[in-house]
């Protein structure tokens, strides 16, 4: 689904991605050093065409929010997802990449990630994000620590890079957590 | 995707759905003490039409599960097969009440995971099931599965926060255990 709305940080502002996009998604995820921590690192390389095929999927699909990052120059660097959205439970799973690598360890995707916390838990009234990443991705477990998530244990083997298997750890914040932090915004009496 | 494959052992067989289950599925899915472990919790009551809809999602490969007097007293399903990374989500659930507890989910995701394992190529297979359904995690323990993480208020019970635990089996586990059971 596109949503319709836009979350403007300080430095980065999330807006919906456009078809005129997909070249650049393209050019991201078939970058080896950035499609390495990904779950497509051992698939087949994208093409615009596969790639215009998620893009109407997505923007079908109810369960899914995708957003384009951009700095403050305006100059897109990335995506930001939520996926398996689930009303009826509260809950969502997040997904995120920084594909300009001149933009990594800048604090952009943390950012990002905190425009999304707050408006999957006031806008959306979802009460659990949750994500997982590559056991040995430390940058990026830094990153969503210090957006709230806690580590909440290890899924052993649970992909494939460059064939090998690699275990993935499962992180979540709730919106109850979230609140409780500067983050949330609405503490304080 | 869907099941074709007929799997069988000594107390159960597993086998496709038929469109001649979807009462019984319906029934099961809307018994109370069935309804109180799975997601459906939340979900208003299933009807005949909501059941055959869900057949139709073919992400799931989905048996119906016989005792061995041919009663069809359940459903396990795995989803995921066809994707590269050779792992499957499984889920289970027993909808005849009375045969709770006697060791038919066991027998009858040990044939799953030899399929997956064996015919399927996959290297993993995972779960989740709520952290306070102990009955079950004892059958998924016996079975091979390793909790791996606890998710915090995963899903809701009654409106209630629930956590969740995953488990997960890999092949290279599982291959020893199936050699001592000495099937």
């Amino acid at each position: 689904m596109i949503s319709e709305s836009i979350l403007q940080g300080e430095r980065v502002r999330l807006r919906p991605p456009a078809e005129t996009d997909l070249l650049a998604f393209v050019r991201w995820l078939n970058d080896p050093e950035v499609r390495y921590w990904l779950s497509m690192a051992d698939g087949p390389d994208l093409t615009l065409e596969s790639e215009r095929e998620w893009f109407d999927e997505m923007r079908a699909d109810p369960a899914q929010v995708v957003w384009s990052i951009e700095t403050e120059e305006g100059k897109a660097i990335g995506n930001l997802g939520l996926h398996g959205i689930d009303e009826a439970h509260g809950r969502g799973t997040l997904g995120i990449f920084i594909g300009e690598k001149e933009h990594w360890g800048r604090g952009y995707g943390t950012e990002a990630i905190r425009q999304v916390l707050r408006y999957a838990f006031s806008e959306l009234g979802l009460r659990r994000i949750a994500l997982g990443t590559d056991e040995d991705n430390l940058r990026a477990i830094r990153c969503y620590e210090k957006c709230g998530f806690v580590r909440e244990g290890l899924q052993r083997a649970f992909r494939l890079r460059g064939g090998e298997p690699v275990n993935a750890v499962v992180m979540g914040v709730l919106r109850e957590e979230w609140e409780g932090t500067d983050r949330g915004g609405s503490d304080g009496r | 995707m869907g099941a074709d494959a007929v799997l069988e052992a000594a107390t159960v067989r597993l086998r496709p759905v038929k469109v001649s289950d979807l009462p019984l599925l319906v029934r099961w899915a809307n018994d109370r003490d069935v309804r109180h472990w799975l997601h459906r919790s939340e979900r208003p009551p299933s009807t005949l039409e909501s059941e055959r809809e869900r057949l139709r999602d073919r992400t799931w490969a989905e048996w119906c599960i016989e005792a061995a007097d041919g009663r069809a007293i359940g459903l396990v399903r795995l989803r995921g097969i066809e994707d590269s990374q050779g792992c499957a989500e499984l889920a289970i659930v027993i909808g005849e009440k009375g045969c709770w507890g006697r060791g038919y989910g066991t027998d009858a995701i040990r044939l799953v995971l030899r399929h997956a394992f064996g015919e399927l190529g996959l290297r993993r297979v995972w779960l989740i099931t709520d952290a306070d359904n102990l009955r079950g995690q004892r059958c998924f323990e016996k079975c091979g599965f390793v909790p791996e993480a606890l998710l915090r208020g995963h899903r809701l019970r009654y409106g209630q926060p629930l956590d969740m635990i995953a488990m997960g089996v890999l092949r290279d586990d599982w291959a020893p255990l199936r050699s001592e059971g000495g099937d």
